[in-house]
Parts: C-alpha cells; structure tokens; sequence
C-alpha cells in the first residue's frame, strides 16, 4: 500500500464521508488558488497545517515525505519566472518583477498542495472510488478504476520483488544489464497484469459475475456539523484574507 | 527506520532521489496554473475523456469481461510510470508510458485509463493536482497517446517493421507529451519581456535539454518491452490488435491489417 493511502486507512477521519473531507480539503485548495497570494495562500497553508497535524492526525514526518515532493515541483518551477527572455540585457537576464511573481506562485502552489494533501490523507481511495456512481461517474468506468486501483499494489510489489531479484543476479552491474533488467520488468508487469486479470475473470465467472462488481462500502453520512464547520473555517480564512490585505499588511506581495 | 519510498513502498528514497523524481516528472503541480487555465483545459480536455468514457462504457456492457482486463492495463501503466528510466545522458527519470500504451490500447481507452492513472497519482503520490488534472490529461492522456499513435499507424501504413514504428511512436508521444506542457505553461506565464513566445522558447529549452534524450530513452524501452511481450504474449498483443494473428515481430505486411 502506497504511504498516502496507508496514513488514509488508519486515519482519524476514515469514516467520515468523502464529503465532508472534500469540502474542507478541496475548498483550502480553492482558496488557496483564488485568494490573493499574500496573505491568502500563507493563511491557507497554515491552516491546512494546522488541520492536518491537529484533528487529522496526520503523523508529521509522514506528512514532510508526501509533502517534499510537490513542494520541490513548486521550488523549481517558480524559479523559472525569475529570468526572462530577451530584453535590453541580453538573452537571457534578471526578470523585473521576477521575485514577486516567482514568491506568489511557491505560495499558491505550496498551499494549494497542502490542501489537497487534507483530503488525500484522510481519504482512502477505496472509500471515495464506489462513491463517484453516485456523482454521475458511469459504473463501467468506477469498477475499472476499482480493478486498477487494487491490482497497481500487487502489480508494485511484483515489480519490487523482480527488482530484487534481478538485483541479486547482478542485472544492474552494467548499463546494457540495466536496460535489459528493466525492459524485463515491463514486460513481466504487463504478462502478470493480464495473467492476474484472466484468473479473476475466472474466479468471478465462478461466482456469477455478471459485469458488476459489488464492493462493500463503509456506511457513512454527510455531517452537516462538520461540513458546516468547514465553511465557516474556510469564510474565516477569505474574510482575514481580505482584512489583513486591506488594513494590516502593505508589503511588496500585496 | 529505513524511508520508504513514494512510488514502489521500497526503502532507499533519498533526497537526491525526491529530487530526481520532482526534476523529471513534469506533472503541472496543484495551483500552479491560474483558474481560468484551470478550468479551460479542462474543458478542452472533456471531449475526448467523454468520447473514452463511451468507448469504455460501451465495450464493458458489450463484453463484461473486459472489466478485469481493462483494469489491469490501468495497473500496467499506472506502474510503467513508475518505474526509473535511465536516459542516455546518463540522468535518470520515468517513462510516461503514454506511446507504449497508446499503441496496446488505443488513444480513446487510454483517455480514460491515463485519467485514472492521473488521478491516482494526484491523490496517492502527492505528483499533478486536482485543479491541473485537466492539464495534465490533456498533454500525458490525450496529446500524447494520439501524437503516438498517429506516427506509428502512419509507419505501419507505409509498411515500418513493427520496432521502428513502435520506436517512433513511443518517441513522438514523449516528445509531444512534454511540447504541449511547455505550451501550457508559457500560456500561463508569458514572458514579462517576450510574451509566450519567449516564454514557450524558456520552457521548451529547459524541457529540450532533458526531455529528447529522455524521448529516446523511452523509445528505445518501449522497443525492448514489446520485443519481450512480442515473444511472451503474443495471444495478448493479438487480442489487442497490435499483431495480426501468425505475425512476427519486425516482418513486414502487405497491407494496414497488422494493426487495429
């Protein structure tokens, strides 16, 4: 299991409706996206932060894994809005306005991140897949997510025990060895993903599969006091937004 | 306590790997395009998945069975985009998987599949977003597939061996996989001084230094993988139409019947 979807099972909010989850998570990343960058993005971030080391019980270095990745995506692609193209100082110079711009985007995208990393680590993919039928999502298209879903752990730890092995048989001695090693590896995924899918088939057929797949779904219902709350946290967060710009903070950001 | 690795589970994820990984994967991360480009590529996107989500539909109701087979391709290339590429330059990244599946699967299908693929990747490896998803699917399950396929249906049309259009067709999807996200991103961020087409020269150097050696890369994986499948599962790639059934592997055809 991949340690996102790990935290996710163990969570405190599991059994929580996705939506519940949703509306807190994806409304700090809306916020985050739509807010002006200073204060709105920072205020977005530490509540996210706030949300997910405190009620969420996310363990912190957990978090700090998951969370290195994007913002690494967000350091490098931010710096490239600090040099331009062409201009009186040659081809390629120092952007006016580059550090602001570049500043703003890290904050958008760093809060932006977090956000959907409150419903990510609260949300099991297992939980959240079977109900897409019931937000229009056509069933065909959620069992093959479902199937996809379960058989990616299985076909991963395949790919890790190969991995190994070829290892041990000193197939990444060599650049050539490399290559075959891992041309190896694709191919045996695609053998043992279709070899996996032709037993279930004939486990299911089995069992009177009739092109549905029935999955047991933890019974949950939408909390009106915590979606309720939600919203009034993510008012919170745009009204101070709003404040603090207009009143308090006159900085170069803002 | 020994880190455990984003991707695969397995232990051994250093910082230089993390960096590695978020150097190469050239997923538009969460936020980092404005909502109107947000939501218009999203739009833009929407015809095609719809028209995949309807070959899909179509194809699981007229044949319940291929539910199982259509997820486990899901798997295959959800795990295919994560395995280490090693790239001619020496650097290392991931392939996107997009030409190999392209040509096993067909662009509409893998509309569909590398939306989920995308959606996965978003939501259990922290790589895209929610709000680039439409971005994303645009450049690695659309562009891409289709610039792919269209290279190897032409190849094969005008008689290719079957490994040099599956070379340049794993190539070209690559390449345009990471042209349309260069196109993305200078739409979103013109150059203060050039407008987007210094912005799309800024981007698409960056991407060129890194990304054709890593296109040739690909294509030369994607070469390899299917010589193997070619000799392994030749009953599956005949199913899937990529092999008219008693063909062999780089045998020339008479007509476009070795491909669907």
């Amino acid at each position: 299991m991949l340690p996102i979807d790990a935290v996710a099972h163990s969570s405190r909010w599991r059994h929580r409706h996705p939506v519940d989850k949703a509306v807190l998570g994806l409304g700090l990343t809306l916020l985050a996206i739509s807010l002006p960058p200073w204060p709105g993005a920072v205020l977005v971030l530490l509540t996210a932060l706030a949300v997910l080391l405190g009620p969420a019980g996310v363990p912190g270095r957990r978090l700090w894994r998951a969370y290195r990745v994007p913002l690494g995506f967000c350091v490098t692609g931010s710096a490239t809005l600090l040099l331009q193209v062409g201009g009186p100082e040659g081809f390629l110079s120092l952007a006016d306005g580059g550090p602001r711009r570049a500043g703003e985007l890290l904050l958008r995208t760093s809060a932006a991140s977090l956000g959907v990393l409150v419903f990510a680590f609260t949300t099991p993919m297992s939980d959240l897949l079977p109900r897409l039928v019931r937000a229009g999502v056509p069933a065909p298209v959620v069992d093959v997510a479902l199937v996809t879903y379960r058989m990616s752990f299985l076909l991963l730890d395949s790919v890790r025990r190969i991995r190994e092995a070829q290892a041990a048989r000193l197939g990444h001695t060599t650049r050539a060895a490399a290559w075959r090693s891992l041309a190896g590896l694709g191919a045996t995924a695609f053998v043992r993903a279709f070899d996996r899918a032709a037993r279930l088939q004939a486990g299911l057929a089995g069992r009177g599969y009739d092109g549905t797949l029935r999955v047991l779904v933890p019974e949950a219902g939408v909390s009106v006091r915590f979606t309720a709350g939600s919203a009034v946290l993510l008012g919170c967060v745009a009204a101070l937004t709003f404040v603090l710009k207009a009143f308090v903070l006159k900085g170069p950001l803002s | 306590m020994v880190p455990v690795s984003q991707e695969t589970g397995q232990g051994a994820s250093t910082i230089h790997e993390v960096l590695e990984r978020v150097c190469s994967a050239m997923h538009i991360a969460e936020g980092f395009l404005p909502p109107a480009h947000a939501i218009a590529w999203g739009v833009a996107s929407a015809p095609f998945v719809v028209h995949g989500v309807r070959s899909l539909t179509r194809e699981v109701r007229e044949h319940p069975e291929s539910t199982l087979l259509l997820g486990a391709s899901g798997a295959f290339t959800f795990v295919l985009s994560a395995l280490k590429l090693p790239s001619v330059t020496g650097s290392c990244s991931h392939p996107t998987g997009t030409g190999l599946g392209a040509i096993l699967f067909r662009p509409p299908v893998m509309a569909v599949l590398g939306t989920i693929t995308l959606l996965f990747q978003a939501l259990l490896l922290a790589h895209g977003g929610l709000t680039t998803l439409g971005a994303n699917v645009f450049s690695m399950a659309i562009a891409g597939p289709w610039a792919g396929y269209g290279i190897y249906r032409l190849l094969r049309r005008y008689d290719a061996p079957l490994m040099v259009a599956v070379f340049f067709g794993a190539f070209v999807a690559d390449l345009s996989t990471y042209c349309v996200t260069s196109v993305q991103l200078a739409l979103a961020f013109p150059d203060p001084s050039s407008g987007f087409l210094g912005a799309l020269g800024k981007f698409g150097s960056i991407f060129a230094v890194t990304q054709i050696p890593l296109a040739v890369s690909e294509g030369l994986l994607t070469v390899l993988v299917m010589r193997l499948l070619v000799q392994s599962s030749k009953g599956e790639l005949t199913r899937l139409g990529v092999l008219a059934a008693g063909e062999r592997a780089g045998t020339r055809t008479t007509g476009t019947g070795a491909v669907a």
